[in-house]
Order: structure tokens, then C-alpha cells, then sequence
């Protein structure tokens, strides 16, 4: 900010003038402060105090007011009555009032700002142990909610700003990234996600804004439903180069696995289930074999997939600025194990960002950055689609028999087939594999290489009109490498494959813009943007694959096969083309106003669709500035009332062609063949939210307690839906994509920053912040009356009604065990508790008589089994400073929301599966007996919830996680020339504990991914990571 | 100043004019835009090939239609309990919201659709005169043949699997919705179903209205044994009339390809015969004259993961299904009989196991996908004979031997062998049940003849009474189209 203030020129108005000089000094510690801006109000006259903290300046005769500011301390304003010197004591900006926040296509002080805009700091997150970004914001913002699926390295968060804004669409936020809108999502396409979004290195970022209500919003148009997350990067700063290292090492595990039968637990418990099954099918019983020592074998699969990973990271910069040219160059290393066994995350990047003034009407600017990053992974079972994988490690870990072995006793793996061997046991083929194979021989990578550049030309041409063009690129390359073995596995069958695809999406965008800012007679500032956009992308990927090596030596594309597949890959283009404008104005400083709209096109919609039009409008009263708060302004120091409305929209579920009737070519056995795949829809249209926002800004106490409340009203309308089609229809797909749908979120929001120690040697800084959150779905497709969510593609989880929210999760009703035949109970759509007995002929008896019941299936007899999405979250964060200690707890919380428990009926599945210890211990044995796990039946997966999903598995999630602590000491002093100016040595626990009574493994869970008709599933996901890291932060 | 602001005002002009409206009508380059499919002969027949690639489907003629109608029956023990693999097919618990009864129904009628579509754009195209010049009106006539061909094929077989049988009370059970237009943007959800019945005159009606419109033959075995030709229809029909216990119409199709005595070859268009050898129709080419219709594959088209029949055949596949050693067919075949000489052997759970062996390719997983086979049309011919009067004739007897000796010369029957029409009945649904092991007859026999599905690997028996003697139907296409009627199931 500094930079840009430096572009006001001194240059001498013409006609009388009056000299005015004066010392500004600092309130802190008396001391004169260099470097201060003074202007002249309602001019671009100004000067610079010296290194004595003077300066002296021509007023215009008749100029009544003097403007003071200084990075770190509240600028002041002081009338000049006359005077010929001005002394001022600057007061420093102890609790951040004069923040500037960033927002669309510019930046404002926090306090103008009338839209809903939460900041975080980079240096917020730059210590965090993460891989991007998004991961580190959770709790950090009110509104916004952020999910890390799991503990896999690199796999993106789900990110919600103010409930879910889309159902067949994504609603995930746009995110800009210094003024271009990149890439975002999982780009690989193999085992080992790879977030577009870690090619930002948190390390470089300087803020992070999240965009939330319509005004905020609006002037990104068709994007905006979602919200925006802006994130700039950072820039140097005035005065001698600044070089700062950061660096930290540590460990990573995984926490709250699942605790399993050993195998003469395993041996007993399922010897029981066969013994209660005389259909079991098993011709004998289980036994514990022996190893090559003549042990027992008891193996602990886990042990063979996770693993205590290291981690390390390094950031160096290098900054500056004069008064013409600032810059900022980063260079980093990640490099990252995870908690799965050949999982790993490395990634490499410079940046440099360069601003430089040509003269007084020209400044250019260039942000460039480079990132390579390679990410391996195995199958981890964890992607949304995998969770039912037969290789996922995830699922292994728990599902395979303590009683089998990795290895035969001959030192050979324990195979048969693409499954694990069975070693005697009475299950001919358990179908699972065998995990230490698959690991050691099998390899999925994902290497990225991004170029993320903008170029920025302003022009200046009169005073408060700034021209500027930027442009933009964003140009990714892909490269997914998969090897199968054919040993054993996926790829048995097929003696091995491997597995290519090269994608290379790049985009450009130039924005152009037009802004012009006047202040007339000192009381009105207006501001006027007017701007054109246009952002063409294009996707490119091929993809390659062979099977059936020559010889198990070749384990890459490029190495000899017997087979080559058919090749493959996908082109298509996209182009948005938008005109907008925006006006803000504020009436001395107390009433404030802006209007926004923008005009968009986008090159997927069908012809007579393309365009569409948006807005927003805010208004925002500052009572503070009334005289009649003027009693209260001790205690009351700032308030705010804030109103704002806007029409945007979503075309994420739009797809580049999607109003076209497509034909796709092929082959029928060798011959060439064109088959109708698409059904388009000509009407098809953008996704609108109506967005509705109130707020309260207000200080307290002179700004020591800082706090807004607002409450939203999102309504989405003409959502885009799939409509389901009946199959006998033979519509490709069975669904047709039309705009029918409407659903609203509304909620409350509230932030508060309390600065409850100021003193030089000791704060103590709070943030709190608490959101509700009510989503209802409030209109499906005519006669649609429930769209299905599924967990990868086969278990039905969810489902999305009119009157509930989205995504609700659907099961049948269980009333636990009957405790005379230790049956389960359903309860049927009647209400009638029906028994399931898996060995008898007839499985489904009524309770109450034992008569034969229907069929108790998901379909007649399921229901709303409780909302995936919280009701209540936020986020705790205390800083405390000490002397030279620094102490820092971040807490997250996530309160009324349902999760099915999935990975829990497989657990207490009776198949061969290995069970829970809870299984072996309080599954029913005797009449009488009270628990929730009922009498094993060998084969039984329907008592246990595999069949169908079951109440007994749908379990609250509240939680209360410490997402970090740390604690650092800083050395400020350093003896000697080293030129190190200070040293800060820190540890720091990432995912430290979470309070919960869920039974799975970790709440805050997503096997389903960034889905919105599928939320909530936990289902043979890996845990999440708890990570230790020890850092250091060098700047000399 | 004045260049400043000159520079500002072109930069200016520059926004006003920005945009390209090119960019805004992106055309896709990798997919054709569905008016410019009937604009070159090339696409034409690319849609024809296209319509035979919906067959081809893996969920369907590709694999798991001729899989699900053997694992339903008593031949087949699987190895792996996967419920993804057929598990719950065999074992008769389906839901209608299980994956393979919802794939099925979706990929024949996918089929259907794009069966309509082609017959009306063709139409349309013909009526308008863009074929001029284009095709001629023997290949327009040709490929409209194949497509009402197509068309009664996918409806019978959805109701070998989605309809009761049409013997149990002449069709008058509920058969499929009959969706012959083309359905291109959708809303078209409610229609109820037909009777059987209505539905077998349907397929009558496409099969006899494709039969004079159809090429007499092709050009070599590959495309006869690929794409449709009058004798395919005439031998589908076989099956059709088969279906409808209407011998006499069997009779009078069959007779139109089989000749009276030996040899069997079809006298006119494609030269339909019985392989030599029982091997030779399942090794490459795959086109013996045999082979009437069959689903081509290479290695670069295949039928999809957990879909080829070697996948549920072979005994390298972790989910394939072996011969149920108590099992008829199993039971009744002959050491030296060639088609027990095919069998692989795999060992599962330390025993020896017996796998059909027709579909060897287990790496590529490439072998062809028999549909209709000239052995086939000689059994319906016999079973035809003999029902249509129940007198056991020396030319049913012929026609069983023709394709009973070709596997196993000693096991020749004569007249005496069969003491009533009884005992010649028996013996050819054991001919068929041996000859098609794995080509998905066993369930279409023992379902039209209203035959209890027998017991296998300890499960009970499944009587026509039953509620799982056929499948139920998809629960998404209940929840979609309102005047859908379920299967009690």
C-alpha cells in the first residue's frame, strides 16, 4: 500500500500557496517518525517527513486540512486554522483499524467497506503444515466452512462460503489470484490428488479476502454465487533489501485409527458367526497359521499402510523498495511425506514480483510465478469415487483378516490371483489385495508445472483517473504416470498397465479498467470503475495406456508391452466476455453507497442464452460520525450499519458445450463408428442468487473489541439441475440439464477481535467467530421429488428433498439389538420393527409376532436421517506475546450435523471382514444381553448397515478440534555482525486433538469429496494427520 | 501530457472493442454436432456401427446379459461373493435398485433410443432428399433392416430378464414400455408398459419388416458375422416363435436356412453352417459361418472392466463363476466330448475346478461375444419338429446329431434312442444346456418352458411361483416414469 501511495506527486498547484512545516513524532515512544505521508486533503499535494521526522509542504491558500499517514499508525486528519506549523503525535494502530482490505479490482480502507468481507493475513497460515492455502483458513473467517476429506496429502479441502449455493454445480468459490481468476480443483487424474490451489505457496501470500454477500460479489458476475476468495501476494516494502528465511521439519501420523480384532480374537469371533450360520458355506473352521518362525501370525495391517511421515519446508525471500521500484522474490521448497506409506507431496517455486514507476503518469507491473510440484500417492480409497475400491489402503487397513499374512512363509508375497492369498483358511477367495504388493510395486504420480504471470499497465493521465490493463495467464501442465503390477492386484488380469495422460489447461485473461476518484469540497469521495474482461481457456490432455508388459522390468509408458490401448484425451475451449462498472460514494464519511453491475457472456450457454446481467447495491450508515453518539463515543468508538442486495451468478455446472447435440465417434470392434451422446439443452442458462445481507460493524473501547454481525439471506434460484430422465427413455446419461431448481441459505454471522492485553512486553489478541448456518432445498425439477446422492457410484447415501437441506442423508431406521434373539431391529416405513435373521429362510419377521415381514429395502422403507451440514461453526484463535515468547491455540468447532458412518459397518460387517474390537467384545452371546451389535451370523451385511444404510450408522458429528498450537521464542538481539536482525525458533502441533463423540475416525470428513448431493459420508476413508513441526524464522 | 492522454484514449477504445465473438461460439473438435450427422455416407454407416456399439455395451451383449442369464440358473458356483460381479444375480436376492438391473435396463434402452433416433433422422433425411446422392436406396433400406432388427432383439431381451415368460399365460403378463420414437431432450418420462404380448408383436413386427428390407449377404465372414443380414433375422425369428411356443412359425423360419437333410447350409444369402470343428468358432477370427451374429472385440475395444465373459469365465479371474459339478450339464458331459475338452481347470480353495473355456483370452480379454450361432437355429428347428405334434421324426433327430456329433461323434442318437417326444424333448434342452454353457441360454430355457430354476451351491430352489423367478425392475425408472408398474419383487 505503501507503493501505491508513493505514485501521489508533489507537484506545485498553481497560484498562492502557503509553507507549512512540522514534526510528527510517535505516540509509542516520543520518537520522530520518517517516511510519513502528508497531504493536503482533497489534493494530490504532498511531501514525506525526513529521517528528523520533519517536513515541509505548499498549501494552496484557502486548504483547511492536513492528512497524516503512516503504515502501523491511525492516520489523522488535522485542520490547519491558519497555522504555519503543524506538529502531530501519530498514534499507533495498536488494534488494525486502519487495515486496507483488498476487494474487487481494487482495494479500500476495512472501514469503508460496506459489502461482507472477511481477512486473514498470510502470516496467518504460512507456518502451517499444509500443502495449500484453503486448508489453512479453516476457522478463520465466519461464513465460510472449510473440510479437509482426509489425511491425504494435497487433496482439496471442500469449501463452502455461506452453505451451498449450487446442487448439480460446483459450489466451490472463484478465486482470484492477484486480479486473475486461476484454476482450481483436483487436476490429476490418478490416486495422488494434486489441489490447483498449492500452487500458491502460502508462504508468498500477503491477504486472503473472502468475498461473501452480493455486493461484495457482484462485480464478478456470472461467477459470484459461490463467493470469492481474493489472495495477494506480496510486495516489497520501502527501505533496504529485506531477506527473511522460514523454515520448519516435522512428523506427521495419523490419529484415531480404528482398533481391530487381533487374530485370536478374529479366530473366536468369526468361528462363532459360522457356528450361528449352518449356510456359512465355510467347510471348516478358522485357524491362526503359522510364519516361517513357527508364530502364530497376528498381523496388524496398518502397520503396513501408515506410517510416521517427515516433513520439511523452506522459504527464502528477498525484498524491497525504493521510491520507484518494489520487489519481492521468493524461492521455497515443500517437501512432504504423508501418514500413508508412499504418499508424498514436493513442490518447488520462485516468484518475483516487480512494480515499477516510469514516470508520474506510467507505472508497470509484473507478478511471475513458477511451481513444480509431484505428488504420489498409492490407492488410498480415499478420492471421492474410491471408497469402495478392493485396493484401498484406507479400507485394507481394517478390513483384512489379522489371521493372513503379507508373506508366505517361503518369503514370497501371499497372492492368489489379484487377491490376497487365503493360507488355508475356508474363504476361497477373499477378494480384498494384499496391500505390501500393491504398495511396493504399484506407482501413481501427479507432476504439475504452473506458470502463473500477470503484467499490469496504469496510466495516470489526469489526476484521480487511473487507466489500467492487465493480463493474465494461468498455464498448468499435468502429468499423471500410473503403473499397475501384474503380479497381483487391479491389473493382474491384465499382466500389468500403465497409464499416461498429459493435460495441459492454460487460460489468459486481460482486464481493463477505468477508475476515477475525486473528492468534491472535501465532503463527497466518489470512486467510479468502469471495465471490460475477457478470459478464454482451453483444455488439452491426452492420455495413453498399455497392458501386458513384456517383462515385469517395465513399469513406465514408455517401457515395452504387449498391448497398446486405444489412445485418448479431450479438447475443448471456453470463453467469457463481460463489460462492468462500479460506483461508491460516501457523504463525509458517514453515508456510504455503492452500486455494481456487470454484463457477462459465456461461450457454453446456447446462443440466444449467452449474455446475462447482475448487480448488487449497498448502502452503509456510520453512526459513530452522529453527533448524538457523541456521549458514547468513550465506549462506543466505531458503528456501522450496513444493508446490501445483488442478483449473481453461477456457471460452474455449465460445461463448454453443454447446449449442443453431440455425436462421439468410436469403434465397433475395428470399424468406425458415431454414437449420440449428449442431449444439450437450448434453454439452458446461468445459476442466479438473489443475495441478501444485514450488518453490524461496531468498536468497542477504543477499538480494543472490534466486531460484525450479519445476518444473510442467499436465495439460488434457476438452479441448473440434472433431470432425471426415465432410463426407458435411453437419454444418454438419463438425466437433461435445465434451470428448475431454488434452495436458500441464511444465517447469522458473528466475528469479534478483542485486543485483551496491549502492553509492550505482554498481548493477548482473541478472535472468536460463530456462524449458523439454515439450508433448505426449496424446489426440485417438476416431478422430480428427490435427486440421489451416491458414495462412489454405489452405495446410495443421500438424498436431496424438497423442505429439508440439500443432501440429507437417507437410512433405514434401526432401534438396536432385541436383546431376546439379539436380532437387529428396522423399523419399516409403517413403523412396524421388523427382525432380520441372515441364516433363516425367512430373514424379515415382525418383532412383536415373528411372522414373515416384507423385505425391508432403502428404498420403501429409508428416511431423512439427519443433515450432513453444520448448523453452527466457527473458529477460536488466541495469540498470546510475551517478552520474547509467543504462544499461539487455534481452535475450530463444528455443532448439529449429521455423519454416516460408513467405515462403522464395515467394521461390524459379518462377512470374513475383520470387525472392531467393540465386535468382540459386546456383540450379542446370550439372551439378555444389551448392546448395539447384534448376533453374528457368518455372511450377515445387512444387520450391520452394508447392505443399506442404517440409523445406527448416522451419528452426530459435533467437534471441537485444536487445529494448532504453537509456541515460539524470538531472538530480537543478535550479538555480532551476522546481519540476522531476528530470530524466532517454534513448534508447533497441526490437528492437535479433536473432542468428539463420534465414533468413526474424524468428523471433519469428506470421502465424497467436493460433492453437494453426497456430504457428510464417511465411508473407508483414511484419518486425518496430526503433524509436529519445528520451524524457524530468519530475517536479516 | 497529450501522448499520454492519446495513448489513454486508444487503450480506451481498445476495452470498447475488446471481445471476439468467434471465441463465443466455440465449435467442439473432438465430438460432431448432431446436424451434421446424416451429411456424409461415412456418418451414416458410422451410425449404423454406432447402434451396434450400444449392443456392444459391456452391461449388455458385450458380456453381463449373456453372464446373468447363466448364473441365475444351476451351472454356475461363483468365486467371489462381490455383489459388483453378478453375486446377487446368483444368488437370487436382487433389489431393484442393485447396480446390474438398473445397468442393463439402461444400456438396452439406450440402445433403443439411439435405434429411434437413427430411424427417424434417416426418415427425415430421406423424405427431405439429402440421401440423394449420398446412399443408395438398397443401403438405405439395408440399414434401416438393421436397426428394426436391432431394435426387436433389445426388447427380447429385456424381457427374458424384466418380464414373466410368455407361456405362463400367452403374454398377458406385463411386458416392456414400448418407446419406438426418438427421444432427444427429454420430459417424455411417463409411459406404462405393455402387455408380453403387445411387446412379442412388436418385436414380430420390426423383425418382419426388417426381413425383405435386408441385404441378402456381405462381402466377407467378418461383416456377416458382425452386422445383420436377412438370414440373422430369419434366424432370430427362430428364437422369437421358440419363445412363443408357435412351432409351426419355427418350423417355416428355420426351414427357410436349413435344408431338409444334410448338409446344413443355408441355400441363400449368407452361407450359414456348422462349424467344422466345436474350437474353431471360439479361436480367432471368430467368423466361422457358424457365428451369425457375434460382438466383435480387439484389444483397443473391449468390453470394459468386470464386463468381458472371460472375465466371469476364466479361471485367472478372481470373480469368474465355475461349473457346478452337480449340475446337469456338467453332469451329462462326456470326457471325450469336445466341448468338455474345452474346459479350463483353475484351483480354488485347493480344489480342482472346471471353467468354460470358450472365451480363452484372459490378458486382452478380446474374444468375440456369440450371439445367435447356426447350432442354435438346428436345436429350435428340432425342438420345433418334434413339439409340433410330439412325434420324434428322423429329421429332428438328424438336425439334434448334427450338432450333438460334432462334439462327441460317439454320443449319436438315432430314432430308437428316444422312447416318446418326452424323452427327444429332454434330450435337446440337454443338448442346448450343454452347447451353450456360458453363451446365456440356460435362464431363456428353463423360463420358457416354465421350468423351476434348480437348486446349486446349497441354495434353494426357485419355482415359477416365486417372486425372484424373473428380475425386478429398476427402481429409477419406477421413481421416473409414474405409469411404471414393478415385478412383486
Amino acid at each position: 500500500m505503501l507503493f501505491s501511495l508513493l505514485i501521489l506527486t508533489a507537484a506545485l498547484a498553481i497560484g498562492q500557496t502557503v509553507l507549512v512545516t512540522g514534526t510528527v513524532t510517535s505516540s509509542d515512544d516520543g520518537l520522530e517518525l520518517p517516511g510519513v505521508f502528508v497531504t493536503v486533503k482533497g489534493t494530490t499535494l504532498g511531501a514525506i517527513t525526513g529521517p528528523d521526522g520533519k517536513y515541509s509542504l505548499q498549501v494552496p491558500a484557502g486548504s483547511r486540512t492536513l492528512m497524516f499517514s503512516f503504515m502501523g499508525y491511525v492516520t489523522q486528519e488535522i485542520a490547519i486554522e491558519g497555522r504555519n506549523t503543524v506538529d502531530v503525535v501519530l498514534k499507533q494502530d495498536m488494534f488494525n483499524v486502519e487495515e486496507v482490505v483488498v476487494v474487487a479490482y481494487g482495494t479500500q480502507q476495512k472501514r469503508d467497506v460496506a459489502g461482507a468481507i472477511s481477512s486473514v493475513k498470510g502470516s496467518d497460515i504460512a507456518m502451517m503444515p499444509v500443502q495449500s492455502f484453503d486448508q489453512a483458513l479453516q476457522g478463520k473467517a465466519s461464513g465460510v466452512t472449510i473440510t479437509m476429506p482426509n489425511g491425504v496429502l494435497n487433496n482439496p479441502p471442500v469449501i463452502r462460503v455461506r452453505g451451498y449455493n449450487s446442487i448439480s454445480g460446483s459450489s466451490s468459490p472463484l478465486i482470484v489470484v492477484d486480479g486473475v481468476p486461476i484454476f482450481t480443483g483436483d487436476v490429476s487424474g490418478t490416486n495422488a490428488p494434486s489441489n490447483a490451489l498449492a500452487d500458491v505457496n502460502p508462504s508468498d501470500i500477503e491477504s486472503m479476502e473472502i468475498l461473501k454477500d452480493a455486493s461484495a460479489t457482484a462485480i464478478y458476475g456470472s461467477r459470484a454465487a459461490n463467493g470469492v476468495i481474493i489472495i495477494t501476494t506480496k510486495k516489497g516494502t520501502v527501505g533496504k533489501a529485506k531477506v527473511t528465511y522460514d523454515g520448519y521439519f516435522g512428523y506427521t501420523q495419523p490419529y484415531r485409527l480404528f482398533d481391530v480384532m487381533n487374530a485370536e480374537q478374529y479366530i473366536e469371533h468369526k468361528n462363532l458367526a459360522r457356528a450361528n450360520n449352518p449356510a456359512s458355506g465355510l467347510a471348516f473352521e478358522f485357524f491362526i497359521p503359522t510364519d516361517a518362525e513357527g508364530d502364530p501370525i497376528d498381523t496388524k495391517w496398518s502397520d503396513y499402510i501408515y506410517q510416521t511421515g517427515f516433513q520439511h519446508n523452506h522459504a527464502l525471500t528477498i525484498s524491497g523498495a525504493s521510491a520507484a521500484t518494489s520487489y519481492f522474490l521468493s524461492l521455497g521448497y515443500t517437501g512432504q511425506e504423508g501418514m500413508i506409506q508412499n504418499n508424498s507431496f514436493v513442490r518447488q517455486n520462485v516468484r518475483l514480483n516487480i512494480d515499477h514507476k516510469l514516470n508520474k503518469y506510467i507505472a508497470l507491473g509484473a507478478n511471475f510465478s513458477y511451481v513444480n510440484s509431484l505428488g504420489k500417492a498409492p490407492n488410498t480409497g480415499s478420492l471421492a469415487g474410491s471408497a469402495f475400491s478392493t485396493a484401498g489402503a484406507g479400507r485394507l487397513a481394517f478390513v483384512l483378516p489379522p489371521n493372513l499374512g503379507p508373506y508366505l512363509n517361503d518369503g514370497s508375497y501371499n497372492i492368489n490371483g489379484s487377491a490376497i492369498g487365503n493360507m488355508g483358511q475356508p474363504v476361497a477367495n477373499y477378494g480384498y489385495y494384499n496391500p505390501v504388493p500393491i504398495f511396493d510395486l504399484n506407482e501413481f504420480s501427479t507432476e504439475t508445472d504452473r506458470v502463473l504471470a500477470t503484467l499490469s499497465l496504469t496510466i495516470t493521465p489526469i489526476k484521480g483517473l487511473a487507466l489500467k490493463t492487465v493480463y493474465g495467464i494461468d498455464n498448468l501442465s499435468v502429468e499423471d504416470n500410473v503403473f499397475q503390477t501384474g503380479l497381483t492386484g487391479d491389473s493382474y488380469a491384465s499382466n500389468g498397465y500403465v497409464y499416461n495422460r498429459f493435460a495441459r489447461p492454460t487460460r489468459w485473461t486481460w482486464t481493463n479498467t477505468a477508475n476515477y476518484t475525486a473528492t468534491i469540497a472535501e465532503k463527497i469521495t466518489f470512486s467510479l470503475l468502469a471495465g471490460s474482461e475477457q478470459q478464454y481457456t482451453n483444455n488439452v490432455s491426452w492420455t495413453g495406456s498399455k497392458t501386458n508388459y513384456n517383462d515385469s522390468f517395465f513399469n513406465d509408458y514408455q517401457g515395452a508391452f504387449v498391448t497398446a490401448g486405444m489412445g485418448g484425451g479431450g479438447r475443448s475451449e471456453n470463453y467469457f466476455q463481460s463489460i462492468f462498472g462500479r460506483l461508491n460514494f460516501d457523504l463525509s464519511k458517514k453515508y456510504y453507497f455503492e452500486v455494481s453491475v456487470r454484463r457477462d457472456a459465456f461461450s457454453g450457454l446456447a446462443v440466444d442464452n449467452k449474455w446475462g446481467n447482475f448487480g448488487g447495491a449497498s448502502v452503509m450508515w456510520n453512526l459513530s460520525k452522529e453527533g448524538f453518539m457523541s456521549g458514547v463515543n468513550e465506549f462506543v468508538s466505531d458503528m456501522r450499519i450496513k444493508a446490501s442486495y445483488g442478483r449473481v451468478g453461477n456457471m460452474s455446472g455449465i460445461g463448454s458445450y453443454a447446449s449442443l447435440f453431440l455425436y462421439s465417434s468410436g469403434v465397433y470392434g475395428a470399424v468406425p463408428m458415431w454414437q449420440f451422446t449428449q442431449a444439450g439443452n437450448p434453454d439452458l442458462k446461468w445459476e442466479a442468487s438473489d443475495k441478501y445481507d444485514i450488518g453490524l460493524s461496531f468498536g468497542l473501547l477504543n477499538d480494543r473489541i472490534q466486531a460484525d454481525i450479519n445476518w444473510y439471506y442467499n436465495d439460488v434460484n434457476d438452479l441448473i439441475l440434472n433431470i432425471p430422465q426415465a432410463p426407458s427413455q435411453g437419454i444418454p446419461g438419463n438425466v437433461v440439464p435445465g434451470n428448475v431448481g431454488s434452495m436458500f441459505n441464511t444465517g447469522f454471522e458473528f466475528s469479534f477481535t478483542t485486543y485483551n492485553i496491549s502492553k509492550p512486553n505482554f498481548t493477548w489478541t482473541s478472535n472468536f467467530n460463530f456462524s449458523t448456518l439454515k439450508n433448505e432445498v426449496t424446489e426440485l425439477a417438476p416431478g422430480v421429488t428427490e435427486l440421489l446422492g451416491y458414495t462412489s457410484g454405489l452405495e446410495l447415501t443421500n438424498r436431496t428433498v424438497v423442505g429439508l437441506p440439500i443432501g440429507n442423508i437417507w437410512a433405514v431406521q434401526t432401534n438396536g439389538v432385541d436383546p431376546t434373539t439379539g436380532r437387529r431391529i428396522f423399523v419399516n416405513k409403517d413403523g412396524d420393527e421388523v427382525l432380520y435373521s441372515h441364516e433363516n429362510s425367512n430373514k424379515w419377521t415382525y418383532r412383536d409376532d415373528g411372522s414373515v415381514a416384507p423385505v425391508i429395502s432403502l428404498a420403501t422403507d429409508g428416511k431423512a436421517a439427519g443433515s450432513p451440514l453444520p448448523k453452527f461453526y466457527g473458529g477460536i484463535d488466541n495469540s498470546l506475546t510475551y517478552k520474547s515468547f509467543d504462544f499461539n491455540l487455534g481452535l475450530t468447532y463444528a455443532l448439529g450435523f449429521y455423519v454416516y458412518n460408513g467405515s462403522k459397518a464395515g467394521l461390524r460387517d459379518q462377512r470374513w471382514w475383520n470387525n472392531s474390537v467393540e465386535v468382540y467384545e459386546t456383540a450379542w452371546k446370550a439372551a439378555g444381553d444389551i448392546t448395539d451389535i447384534p448376533k453374528p451370523v457368518f455372511n450377515d451385511n445387512v444387520s450391520n448397515g452394508s447392505a443399506m444404510p442404517i440409523t445406527e450408522n448416522v451419528e452426530k458429528g459435533n467437534y471441537l478440534k485444536v487445529r494448532t498450537i504453537s509456541a515460539g521464542y524470538s531472538f530480537n538481539k543478535i550479538p555480532g555482525n551476522s546481519g540476522i536482525e531476528k530470530i524466532r525458533l517454534y513448534a508447533q502441533v497441526f490437528n492437535a486433538f479433536v473432542f468428539t463423540n463420534y465414533t468413526g475416525s474424524d468428523p471433519e470428513v469428506s470421502s465424497n469429496g467436493d460433492t453437494n448431493l453426497s456430504p457428510g459420508i464417511d465411508r473407508n476413508s483414511a484419518p486425518q494427520a496430526r503433524t509436529y513441526t519445528f520451524g524457524i524464522n530468519l530475517s536479516f | 501530457m497529450k501522448n499520454i492522454l492519446k495513448i489513454s484514449l486508444i487503450l480506451l477504445m481498445a476495452f470498447a472493442v475488446a471481445g471476439c465473438e468467434d471465441y463465443l461460439n466455440p465449435v467442439p473438435e473432438t465430438q460432431l454436432d448432431a446436424s451434421l450427422a446424416f451429411e456424409t455416407k461415412e456418418r451414416i454407416v458410422g451410425q449404423v456401427n454406432g447402434l451396434y456399439a450400444f449392443m456392444k455395451s459391456g452391461a449388455f451383449l458385450g458380456g453381463r446379459y449373456f453372464v446373468y442369464n447363466d448364473i441365475r440358473a444351476d451351472n454356475f458356483i461363483p468365486k467371489s461373493t462381490n455383489l459388483v460381479t453378478g453375486y446377487a444375480t446368483w444368488n437370487h436376492s436382487l433389489l431393484g435398485s442393485r447396480d446390474e438391473v438398473q445397468n442393463l435396463w439402461g444400456a438396452i434402452y439406450s440402445a433403443i433410443n439411439a435405434i429411434n433416433i437413427f430411424i427417424e433422422g434417416l426418415d427425415q433425411n430421406k423424405t427431405d432428399g439429402n440421401l440423394e446422392g449420398l446412399i443408395t436406396d438398397a443401403e438405405y433400406n439395408q440399414y434401416k433392416s438393421e436397426a428394426l432388427t436391432l431394435r426387436a432383439m433389445c426388447y427380447f431381451d429385456l424381457l427374458q430378464l424384466y418380464a414373466q415368460p410368455y407361456n405362463k399365460d400367452n403374454g398377458a403378463s406385463p411386458g416392456m414400455p414400448l418407446r419406438l420414437t426418438a427421444n432427444i431432450i427429454g420430459g417424455n418420462n411417463d409411459l406404462a408398459r405393455s402387455t408380453v404380448a403387445q411387446t412379442y408383436t412388436q418385436i414380430l413386427k420390426d423383425l418382419n419388416d426388417a426381413e425383405p428390407l435386408a441385404a441378402a449377404t456381405y462381402a466377407n465372414a467378418l461383416l456377416r458375422t458382425t452386422r445383420i443380414h436377412k438370414n440373422t433375422i430369419i434366424a432370430f425369428k427362430t428364437r422369437v416363435y421358440l419363445h412363443m411356443n408357435n412351432w409351426a412359425a419355427v418350423k417355416t423360419e428355420a426351414a427357410k436356412i436349413v435344408p431338409a437333410a444334410a448338409p446344413y447350409v443355408a441355400p441363400t444369402g449368407a452361407p450359414l453352417a456348422l462349424s467344422s470343428t466345436f474350437a474353431a468358432i471360439w479361436a480367432s477370427p471368430y467368423t466361422t459361418a457358424e457365428s451369425i451374429l457375434s460382438m466383435p472385440f480387439t484389444a483397443t475395444n473391449l468390453a470394459g472392466t468386470q464386463n468381458s465373459l472371460a472375465h466371469y469365465n476364466h479361471p485367472s479371474s478372481s470373480e469368474s463363476y465355475y461349473l457346478n459339478v452337480t449340475g446337469e450339464a456338467f453332469l451329462a458331459l462326456n470326457a471325450a466330448d469336445a466341448r468338455r475338452v474345452l474346459f479350463q481347470t483353475g484351483t480354488v480353495s485347493g480344489v480342482t475346478r472346471y471353467f468354460v473355456g470358450k472365451w480363452q483370452s484372459y490378458t486382452v480379454q478380446s474374444d468375440y461375444a456369440p450371439v445367435l450361432r447356426y447350432a442354435e437355429v438346428l436345436l429350435n428347428y428340432a425342438e420345433a419338429l418334434v413339439k409340433d405334434g410330439n412325434v420324434v421324426t428322423q429329421q429332428a433327430v438328424d438336425l439334434l446329431n448334427a450338432v450333438r456329433t460334432r462334439s462327441y461323434p460317439a454320443g449319436a442318437y438315432t430314432l430308437a434312442s428316444f422312447a416318446d417326444a418326452a424323452a427327444f424333448n429332454a434330450a435337446v434342452m440337454l443338448e442346448r444346456n450343454i452347447e451353450f454353457l456360458g453363451e446365456g441360454h440356460r435362464n431363456m430355457d428353463l423360463l420358457r418352458t416354465m421350468s423351476t430354476i434348480p437348486s446349486k451351491g446349497g441354495l434353494p430352489t426357485v419355482p415359477p411361483t416365486s417372486a425372484s423367478y424373473i428380475w425386478p425392475i429398476p427402481d429409477s425408472e419406477i421413481s421416473t416414469n409414474k405409469l411404471m408398474t414393478g415385478n412383486g419383487n
